[in-house]
């Protein structure tokens, strides 16, 4: 092992090269409590996936409760439960922890050229915080699950059995996780990137995913008071939320709310970033805007903080609020049509390779742009008055977060699979993932726009038989849908056994992760490399110095 | 590589493209402009069609921004292919950025954002009381139960469940509310939500908050009420009415309901009433809508620490002077006014001695 890399340049941040440890030697240490970012992300990966499925499955019952009025697949609460756990459970237990702790676990140290996070034994513990967060999550079935959504506005929430205790436990756990997380990877990218690696130079995936550490480290905090709030409440009857007593029901929605805004963009950046990532990579051309794509991540994250009230239009805010609110959502428009129309003009001119990271990505741009087109609509008080809380916001939320961050995870999960695993997946089996997953998607969620504004509410498991048929399809288009992640399991599989080897960068990308082999090594890069200028000059030689071997960026196929 | 396929990215097809998306982009706008939303969903208040106005506003400047987002991403797509003739290291257009074109995609949506919420402001006090308006409209009250609505008219001594008539064309502020089934939290109190789609009208039903709502009622018919804040067991089937009559419909109906209220009541002694026992029973029951404090500390209704001696209050909800008699007969026969409604004996479940207690009690609050 050698040391050259130390005394390289020091024109980067002060903490480089450094020093090899040796790989841990026994199982425990190398799969279980490992302290490596990227065995680390695929835990998240592995335990993300498997409450993916299972808050999916639910989502299928609900879906099969809901294809006709009436109907007895469920019981009322036993519905009730599924809603609150399957909504609970996609936020904290899938997309959070899949695109923070997987994604910006497995890829972030590699694209800053470090040999891992900055604290590894907390992000050990970050990990280890979130399986039992799950599992209290599903138990809580035994005890009388959580019935009032993934929002759980009191006060009904103080009148249910001992299972909305454990969601507060539950929720509480992951919460710390998603603020250690965040400290440690803001630290990370702020100190440890490789040298030549200016904050202008970074890849648009570490630009998004410091805004969401940031979110995530300042936000969450205020997810613990409000839990802590109502746990308290409920254990204690200290009466926060308790008009009788001085409390307010309002009270939790702005404290929840002034998290959970902010929770919907560390849902969602990351997935911006590992866009701004595949688009590049498959057109075969620099990111348009670079610098505006950056620089409208962190205006997004600022202005996250400052809209939460705009869920509560409803809730008997003064005018004056609820004008203020509306100007600063649609102010979120700004930065978010730049981040768009940046993406569709990088397409302008390349040479386009549609492979399946890419036909994600462009997935992601139809579905995401109209979710952003509803999200406007919502924003105006008086629209947003006769559409809250109608299946409109259930079709709007399942655009941004399902249209937005799951297809996301699937472009990231195509793109860094090779990466991860050293192997690649079938291109075939992935692209019918992809149409079959698009088409579905669209049929289950567009229909839901129109039932929400001609007056069917969210959270009832039943409905006026007028819906009737337009439930019914949507229901059907849900076990699709559902049916579609088959293909992407039996894929991942598959290339197990039979994939094809990948080599250390299979799609000619120019991002550091790719300059290793694949998987990468247990010290990721064996001399820190030097950074020279910007990563998306497709065309153009390496701009990397340090690199221990002449890697070709040109795709294999 | 061939040329006509890394030639200026402003050629003779792109603009075709722009041609033909511009033509999807104005036949949609045409539907949007003509599209019978009151086919599907009646405007039926006065503040439905300004919303939908707005909402096809915000539909109108969409169609293009969805359609040139889309259109573009697969025309780009396809032209821009990689073909199995280009060389593998094939890559594109070499350029980073665009000062012209980025201030445009900046600083058109934010003068479309204006516009939106230059039109909103105009549109959020329609919703509220104010002014002119309010004092000329008729107050009732919406409040929540589980699970079912309960409505309190002005000059009606009982309240009506789930069904609400309303003459059309009359002024409406509705105020509304949850109702605190106890004091406890723990076990009664939760949100509902009053909205009615035909209106366009919703708002949350607060335990401890009341929310006035203003509106006209301009088409007659009958439009269901629907709860859409989850509120537990009942809550799928939460749904009232309201029935829109015109004005001699409308003052039949009010006239029925008063004749079924007028029952003459005999005036309560108030000999005899135990503070003590007054105390728990204001603690069971008004504590929800009133503070045992000075009449400035408002909750529903006011404070009633100095009811009978301290110059803050003015007089009774219905006029008459605050002395134990006319306050005994407020809480028999319940009353309406500017400040609110206050139920009757009937509706709050108190006996004549109840009521002997409670004004006992009352005195002692100074």
């Amino acid at each position: 092992m050698d040391h050259n890399a130390t005394s390289a340049t020091n024109t980067g941040s002060a903490v480089t090269g450094g020093h090899i440890h040796p790989p841990p030697d026994t199982f425990i240490k190398k799969y279980v409590f490992s302290l490596d970012h990227k065995v680390i992300a695929v835990q998240y990966f592995i335990t993300g996936g498997l409450f993916f499925i299972l808050a999916g499955l639910l989502a299928e019952l609900m879906r099969a409760q809901l294809s006709g009025p009436n109907n007895h697949v469920l019981s009322v609460a036993t519905y009730n439960q599924a809603y609150s756990v399957h909504g609970s459970a996609m936020v904290w237990l899938v997309i959070i922890p899949l695109l923070t702790g997987g994604f910006g676990n497995l890829v972030m140290p590699l694209q800053i050229g470090a040999r891992d996070v900055a604290f590894p034994w907390l992000n050990m513990i970050s990990f280890w915080l979130f399986p039992p967060a799950g599992i209290l999550l599903f138990a809580s079935f035994l005890y009388g699950a959580p019935e009032a959504g993934w929002t759980e506005y009191p006060p009904i929430t103080l009148q249910m059995p001992f299972g909305t205790s454990m969601w507060c436990l539950a929720i509480f756990l992951i919460g710390i996780s998603a603020t250690i997380t965040g400290l440690n990877f803001l630290v990370t990218i702020v100190k440890m990137r490789a040298p030549g690696m200016t904050y202008t130079r970074m890849p648009l995936f570490v630009w998004a995913t410091a805004t969401t550490a940031f979110l995530s480290m300042i936000a969450t905090a205020n997810l613990s008071a409000a839990l802590a709030g109502l746990f308290i409440a409920r254990t204690f009857h200290v009466p926060f939320y308790d008009v009788a007593k001085g409390g307010a029901p309002v009270l939790w929605q702005h404290v929840f709310w002034f998290y959970s805004h902010p929770a919907v963009y560390i849902m969602i950046l990351p997935a911006f970033g590992l866009v701004s990532e595949i688009i590049p990579t498959f057109v075969r051309r620099p990111i348009f805007g670079y610098k505006m794509i950056a620089y409208s991540s962190a205006a997004i994250g600022l202005l996250s903080f400052m809209v939460w009230a705009h869920h509560m239009f409803t809730s008997g805010l003064e005018h004056w609020e609820q004008f203020l609110f509306m100007i600063l959502t649609m102010t979120i428009a700004v930065p978010t049509g730049i981040k768009v129309f940046s993406w569709v003009a990088t397409l302008w001119g390349g040479k386009i390779r549609l492979d399946s990271p890419l036909l994600f990505v462009l997935g992601f741009l139809s579905t995401f742009t109209f979710g952003g087109f509803t999200g406007i609509l919502l924003a105006s008080v008086p629209v947003d008055i006769h559409e809250h809380a109608s299946y409109f916001v259930v079709a709007h939320l399942h655009y941004v977060l399902f249209g937005g961050s799951v297809f996301g995870i699937f472009a990231g999960m195509y793109y860094w699979w090779p990466k991860m695993t050293g192997r690649l997946l079938d291109e075939r089996l992935a692209k019918w993932h992809f149409w079959l997953m698009f088409i579905s998607f669209n049929a289950t969620f567009l229909p839901m726009h129109w039932i929400g504004l001609l007056g069917m509410p969210r959270r009832v498991a039943t409905y006026d038989p007028v819906y009737a048929s337009t439930n019914l399809f949507v229901s059907i288009s849900a076990f699709v849908l559902g049916a579609s992640m088959l293909l992407f399991l039996y894929n991942a599989l598959r290339s197990a056994r039979k994939g094809e080897v990948a080599g250390p960068n299979p799609w000619g990308a120019r991002t550091l992760e790719w300059m290793i082999p694949s998987p990468a090594p247990y010290y990721n890069f064996k001399d820190i490399p030097i950074v020279l200028s910007g990563p998306y000059d497709y065309g153009k030689p390496l701009p990397y110095a340090n690199i221990s071997q002449e890697l070709a960026t040109v795709p294999m196929h | 590589m061939r040329q006509e396929r890394s030639g200026p990215l402003l050629d003779a097809g792109f603009w075709r493209a722009v041609i033909v998306m511009g033509i999807i982009s104005a036949v949609l706008m045409y539907v949007v402009v003509v599209f019978p939303i009151t086919r599907f969903l009646p405007e039926a208040s006065s503040v439905s069609v300004p919303i939908d106005k707005l909402f096809r506003f915000c539909w109108f400047f969409g169609v293009p921004i969805l359609v040139y987002v889309n259109g573009m991403m697969i025309y780009f797509a396809i032209r821009y292919r990689h073909r199995p003739d280009d060389p593998m290291d094939a890559v594109g257009s070499q350029i980073h950025d665009n000062r012209a074109l980025e201030a445009a995609w900046t600083i058109g949506p934010a003068v479309l954002m204006v516009a939106l919420a230059v039109f909103s402001y105009f549109i959020i006090p329609m919703y509220y009381p104010t002014g002119q308006a309010a004092a000329s409209a008729v107050t009732m009250e919406a409040i929540g139960h589980k699970w079912y609505f309960e409505f309190r008219y002005p000059g009606l001594k009982q309240s009506v469940m789930n069904v609400m008539h309303l003459p059309v064309g009359v002024p409406v502020t509705l105020d509304i509310t949850s109702a605190e089934a106890t004091d406890d939290v723990l076990t009664g109190a939760v949100l509902h939500s009053f909205w009615v789609p035909e209106f366009r009208l919703k708002q949350d039903m607060i335990p401890g908050m009341v929310v006035p709502i203003h509106f006209t009622p301009t088409e007659v018919g009958t439009y269901r009420i629907i709860c859409s804040e989850f509120c537990g067991q009942g809550h799928s089937h939460m749904w009232g009415s309201v029935v829109v009559d015109s004005k001699p419909d409308f003052d039949r109906w009010y006239a029925a309901q008063q004749h079924a209220a007028a029952a003459p009541a005999a005036a309560i002694n108030l000999a005899g009433g135990d503070a003590a026992a007054g105390q728990t029973l204001f603690n069971a029951k008004c504590t929800v809508c009133h503070n045992a404090a000075p009449f400035a500390q408002r909750k529903v209704g006011p404070g009633l620490a100095g009811l009978f001696n301290d110059p803050a209050h003015p007089n009774l909800v219905n006029g008459q002077k605050a002395t134990p008699q006319n306050v005994a007969g407020i809480l028999q026969h319940g009353a309406h006014g500017t400040m609110g409604v206050m139920p009757d004996m009937q509706a709050n479940g108190l006996t004549p001695s109840d009521i002997a207690n409670l004004v006992a009690f009352l005195k002692t609050l100074h």
